[in-house]
């Protein structure tokens, strides 16, 4: 078995055994009903005490065969309104980015706690969408305003 | 005495509540614990009777050492190891408080770890001082065997203070793993000499305390002795863990011996918990630590002993917490057996253990809230679940003894899935509501994987519950059923595999009565989770559409409900989109109940656009625009009205409410919109090169559909014109704008002048730019095949950039970044289809009057902002910036003549747009901007070398930065050498991405100084 698939078993244990409270993390499933664990469906809940407390965040973490030497891609499902979500759902992430703060070490569970961090603590030196970063730097209420609304669009299972 | 004093008074009560006195006292002692004193306050503090001053004597010890580490040489360890190892003996042999004898052992580890100490086995030589009563030096110590000399002399007492220093020190090796291994590589090397020592020592403790079991309390020394000795076997596998090599079976078979000695602990009640505990942990991660004898011991005590009696005694009441020591024990067990646990025929011990298993699911209360062994037993069977199928032939026996017990843990866990009575819910926060339905839905990842091996027979299982919960009324059991249907639902609905065993549950005639309506009694979360599982049935609805008025009756019924609004509303568009042709007959009734419900408190922003959109899905199928138009209508005066009503609101001053709601009826229209979308026919092509009109007569806006276009745009200038902004509106506004684009004609395809007049409406610098200005692309591109047919909008909405660009130009002040990067990208994405008539704009715009803009050309000032742009501060202006100047080295003239024209636009810019590249590499931008100034700057020189490369030269020479050398001398940061070979460099990349970078960040980083480096 390769590197990448025997490291994605072990986050796999590691996480059925303990995991961050609200999140999820599991392989997505074939047509024939078995796992690709080169794919996670993952959901990420808004920080208590946040604009983001009671939205629960779907994405999608994609693995490459060269996992752990290189990041996995994050990506909400659909496209989450976020300074550092690019339009195509993509997440801006220094830890996941390989030429950056990458690190084969970091587990699946440190990604989705980072990327829980960062909706709440957006890096306006990195935008990756126009629309949230111009009203996070310009509107200010107009940007909780819509905030809130993905809070709502984004129940909990 | 100082020090004596100061303790004392530290733990006076009386200065208890006096915290500035206390910090005083502890500033000063700690002054004196960093002392040239420190050394003879130590001893003396070590030599009083207080245990509070036997403490601080040991932490003065540590602080010391760890102060005058780098002074102290070996001699000198050798003294302070003598007078520590004496004090040592003497405070185990009165007797002294736990916390005391640990202090100085961690004082004795402070030692050991100093890197002049060349202390090595320093369990056997503390253990053989322990044994003899005084200091007896390291290689004296070895003269008698550690097993059989030493260990039995030492008493109760002596063990305990051995074992406390053991694990001292092998926490401390934990530690210093992780800190340079340069600088502590040699200590660990001395602890791991260790390690067989600390074996031994475990094995010794456990073996004499199982013989002395029966006179072990549980509040005894020997009850300590025995749990830090199992302890100290965890702490020690972890460095063993770190070091182990192939070639050392001889420790590691001591490592594994000692498991079997806590293994058979497990047996004796003062221990067995402490046992468990780090049993468990070993199985989780070290399980080298166990070989087949340990395993089969485990078995053994696990289906038949005092452990058994534990894990059987879950399923009581009153069993408490502390059995699920137990419980994770046998999950850490059976999951490190994985499949060894099932064999044909089964191992009688075995067959004990997976009934006890499955006796967890008998557990009383919630599961995840009450208690927690449910969870644990799901994940093995979750893992057993998953990997089957990869580890066994489906024709093997262990196969289908596997599937069995997998289906009985489908039967077993069913009622741990029923979802709280209202009167323990009442009692719920909202964190238990969470973890509960977390648990639901890990219960249900199991279902998924246990379908491809329990097949259809699993969807049965909660068909067969669903009806007969549902035959008798009884709601907790049929919401439970059904959840689990609704998650199945991934594995079956596409295929149809499950569809005759659907039938039987939503072809039922207590299906069909719930779905009527009305009284039925159903409560608010077997509704929600009814209504859900609809949504995620879409195909076998598609497949059984005679169901389909049913259950879209119950559907609107449910918008009602505020828990049921939102999956009412997800499965009703997701119905209605699946099923539109089907649903036609239907609309009647469905307008009928979206009156009812648009008036409702739960007709919301998240929840009325997708019923309109589920509606509009089913208009579109109507035969007729005839037919569409009067449903249409109907639909349209409503949120006329309702747009009416908005601006009485905001003339009111009710600004907040009045935006709720002008935003809730574009929305509404924008999704009427979004539903009406042909799919396929009559879907415009926007590359078709044939000349079209943009917007040809049709049934919708000079034919008996014109009412209904007028009363969506009359909708929209009640909300826009004079009505406060709102990016909700904006972005919905934009939305119903952009719904026609794709199509030639419809509801939704708006005369031109609508989007310009729109987008022209909003002044400078408002929250929003960024949606309406990409409108503006969406509206150039849908009309990109007969660009010159849509020339006058095209050039309006240019004109209206460069007036915003004017403005910004020649008022800093008032410069907007959302409106440079807007605009900037608009124009880079108009450029390849109408380069002709942007360039073609060689006017000065007429409201231009300000120093910068007044008579420069409007297709000049608009690439003058877009050059400016490069050198901007804010990420998204430079990366807009770098768009556009990237299309603009991608274009190619259609023609001769716009080649000619194309070329001198460039001749005119390239020298400035290497200038502005240059400056900008050489230090100036972002480190995060040189990967998109880099793509501007390698297309220019692949694209356009003989204009680049003397435009290059000649900016580089202007680089004149200069720094100060070691001797003091100015000089250039770049030398004509490095300028040369960066220019050289650059062209033999040939525009090749990653070479080109690498050479650009180079130049960036002299320029920066090599600070800046992240390799540095």
């Amino acid at each position: 078995m390769s590197l990448c698939q025997n490291r994605l078993q072990e986050e796999r244990k590691q996480w059925r055994r303990d995991h961050p409270f609200g999140f999820v993390a599991k392989p997505q499933r074939t047509a024939q009903g078995t796992l690709d664990l080169k794919r996670w469906e993952c959901a990420v809940p808004g920080k208590k005490d946040t604009l983001w407390e009671g939205g629960v965040y779907k994405l999608d973490v994609i693995f490459p065969d060269e996992y752990p030497t290189k990041p996995p891609k994050c990506k909400f499902t659909p496209p989450l309104f976020h300074p550092n979500v690019y339009p195509s759902g993509t997440v801006c992430l220094s830890i996941l980015n390989e030429e950056e703060a990458w690190r084969p070490a970091i587990t699946i569970r440190q990604i989705l706690l980072g990327i829980q961090d960062l909706l709440n603590d957006p890096n306006p030196e990195s935008p990756a969408q126009a629309d949230a970063y111009n009203l996070f730097k310009k509107d200010r209420p107009a940007y909780e305003r819509r905030v809130r609304q993905v809070v709502k669009e984004n129940p909990p299972m | 005495m100082e020090a004596h004093a100061l303790v004392t008074q530290l733990y006076d009560p009386a200065n208890q509540r006096n915290p500035t006195r206390i910090n005083e006292i502890q500033t000063r002692l700690q002054q004196l614990q960093k002392g040239e004193h420190a050394w003879e306050i130590a001893d003396s503090l070590l030599r009083e009777t207080s245990t509070h001053h036997r403490f601080m004597g040991a932490l003065t010890f540590t602080v010391k050492i760890n102060v005058s580490g780098g002074e102290i040489g070996e001699p000198m360890t050798w003294q302070i190891l003598e007078r520590l190892v004496n004090h040592f003996i003497t405070i185990v042999n009165e007797g002294e408080q736990a916390m005391v004898v640990r202090k100085l052992a961690s004082s004795l580890v402070a030692v050991f770890r100093n890197s002049a100490s060349s202390w090595k086995r320093a369990i056997w030589q503390l253990a053989a001082s322990l044994a003899h009563g005084g200091y007896v030096a390291e290689s004296d110590s070895q003269t008698v065997d550690f097993l059989n000399g030493v260990l039995p002399v030492l008493n109760t007492q002596k063990a305990i203070a051995l074992v406390f220093f053991s694990v001292a020190l092998a926490e401390e090796a934990l530690r210093l793993e992780a800190e340079p291994q340069d600088l502590v590589g040699p200590v660990i090397e001395r602890v791991v000499e260790n390690i067989g020592d600390a074996f031994l020592l475990v094995q010794y403790i456990i073996r004499q305390i199982a013989y002395h079991a029966s006179e072990a309390g549980s509040e005894s020394m020997e009850s300590t002795l025995g749990n830090e000795a199992m302890g100290s076997w965890k702490t020690w596998l972890s460095v063993y863990g770190n070091h182990r090599h192939s070639g050392d079976k001889q420790t590691q078979t001591l490592a594994i011996s000692c498991g079997q000695d806590i293994i058979e602990a497990l047996r004796l009640p003062t221990f067995n918990e402490s046992a468990a505990t780090v049993l468990t942990s070993a199985l989780e991660t070290r399980s080298w630590a166990f070989d087949s004898h340990s395993i089969f011991t485990m078995s053994q005590i696990l289906s038949d002993s005092i452990v058994t009696k534990h894990l059987i005694a879950i399923a009581d009441e009153n069993e408490d917490a502390d059995s699920m020591t137990f419980v994770d024990l046998l999950v850490a067990y059976v999951s490190h057996v994985n499949f060894d646990l099932f064999s044909d025929p089964m191992k009688p011990q075995n067959t004990q253990i997976l009934a006890i298993l499955h006796n967890i699911f008998k557990t009383p209360g919630y599961a995840a809230i009450d208690e927690s062994a449910t969870t644990r037993a799901l994940e093995y069977w979750g893992e057993i679940a998953e990997c089957l199928p990869d580890k066994l032939e489906s024709t093997d026996s262990r196969y289908q003894i596997v599937k069995a017990q997998m289906a009985q843990v489908v039967l077993g866990m069913f009622n741990k899935l029923l979802y709280p009575s209202p009167s323990d819910l009442a009692d719920w926060g909202d964190d238990e509501r969470s973890e509960f339905n977390a648990f639901r839905h890990e219960a249900c990842d199991y279902l998924l994987s246990a379908y491809p091996i329990l097949g259809v027979e699993l969807v049965s299982v909660f068909q067969e519950s669903a009806t007969t919960h549902l035959e008798k009324l009884d709601w907790r059991g049929f919401e439970a059923a059904m959840f689990c249907l609704a998650q199945l639902s991934e594995a079956v609905d596409e295929n149809g595999h499950a569809d005759q065993c659907l039938d039987s549950i939503f072809g039922s005639n207590a299906f069909a009565q719930l779905c009527l309506g009305g009284e039925t009694g159903i409560p608010l979360k077997a509704r929600q989770t009814l209504v859900d599982s609809f949504g995620k049935y879409e195909s076998y609805f598609e497949r059984h559409s005679f169901l389909l008025p049913s259950v879209l009756n119950i559907l609107f019924e449910s918008l009602s409900f505020e828990s049921c609004a939102q999956p009412a509303s997800r499965s009703i568009l997701t119905l209605s989109k699946s099923c539109s042709r089907m649903l036609t007959t239907e609309l009647p009734t469905f307008l009928d109940r979206l009156d009812q419900f648009r008036t409702k408190p739960t007709a919301t922003v998240s929840t009325m656009p997708r019923v309109l959109e589920g509606i509009a899905t089913i208009i579109q199928k109507l035969d007729s625009d005839q037919q569409k138009v009067q449903t249409l209508e109907r639909i349209l005066g409503f949120f006329v009205q309702e747009a009416n009503k908005a601006r009485e609101e905001a003339a009111g001053s009710a600004y907040d409410i009045a935006r709720v709601h002008g935003h809730l009826v574009l929305s509404c229209i924008a999704s009427l919109g979004r539903g009406l979308r042909s799919e396929g026919e009559d879907v415009i092509n926007v590359d078709a090169a044939e000349e079209q009109n943009p917007y040809p007569p049709s049934f919708w806006n000079v034919g008996p559909g014109a009412p209904s276009q007028q009363l969506i745009m009359e909708a929209m200038r009640l909300l826009i014109v004079d009505f406060p902004v709102d990016s909700g509106i904006i972005d919905s506004a934009c939305d119903i704008l952009k719904a026609g684009y794709t199509e030639s004609s419809g509801l939704f395809v708006f005369p031109p002048s609508l989007t310009v007049d729109f987008i022209k409406s909003f002044p400078l610098g408002i929250s929003g730019t960024d949606v309406i200005m990409a409108t503006a692309s969406s509206f150039l591109a849908s009309h990109g095949s007969h660009a010159m047919q849509i020339r006058d909008q095209a050039v309006e909405l240019i004109i209206h950039v460069s007036q915003l660009f004017a403005s910004m130009l020649d008022n800093p002040d008032i410069y907007d970044p959302e409106t440079a990067n807007a605009g900037i990208d608009f124009l880079a994405r108009l450029l390849p289809k109408y380069y002709a008539i942007l360039f073609s704009l060689t006017e000065p715009i007429p409201s231009a009057v300000g120093p910068v803009s007044q008579g420069t050309p409007t297709f000049a000032l608009l690439l003058n902002f877009s050059l400016h742009a490069l050198t901007r501060p804010e990420p998204l202006v430079l990366r807009s910036g770098t768009a556009f100047w990237i299309a603009m080295m991608d274009l190619r003239g259609g023609s001769s003549e716009e080649t000619v024209a194309l070329d001198q636009v460039l001749e005119r810019f390239i020298p400035s747009l290497c200038e502005t590249l240059v400056r900008q590499i050489a230090g100036r931008c972002a480190r995060s901007d040189l990967t998109f100034l880099n793509d501007v700057l390698r297309r220019t020189i692949f694209k356009k070398m003989a204009l680049a490369r003397p435009s290059l030269t000649t900016a580089l020479n202007a680089l004149d930065a200069q720094v100060t050398d070691a001797n003091g001398q100015q000089t250039p940061v770049l030398s004509a050498q490095d300028k040369s070979r960066f220019l050289e460099s650059l062209v033999v990349a040939r525009g090749a991405k990653s070479p080109s970078l690498e050479i650009v960040r180079s130049l960036w980083l002299k320029c920066r100084g090599m600070a800046f480096d992240y390799a540095q």
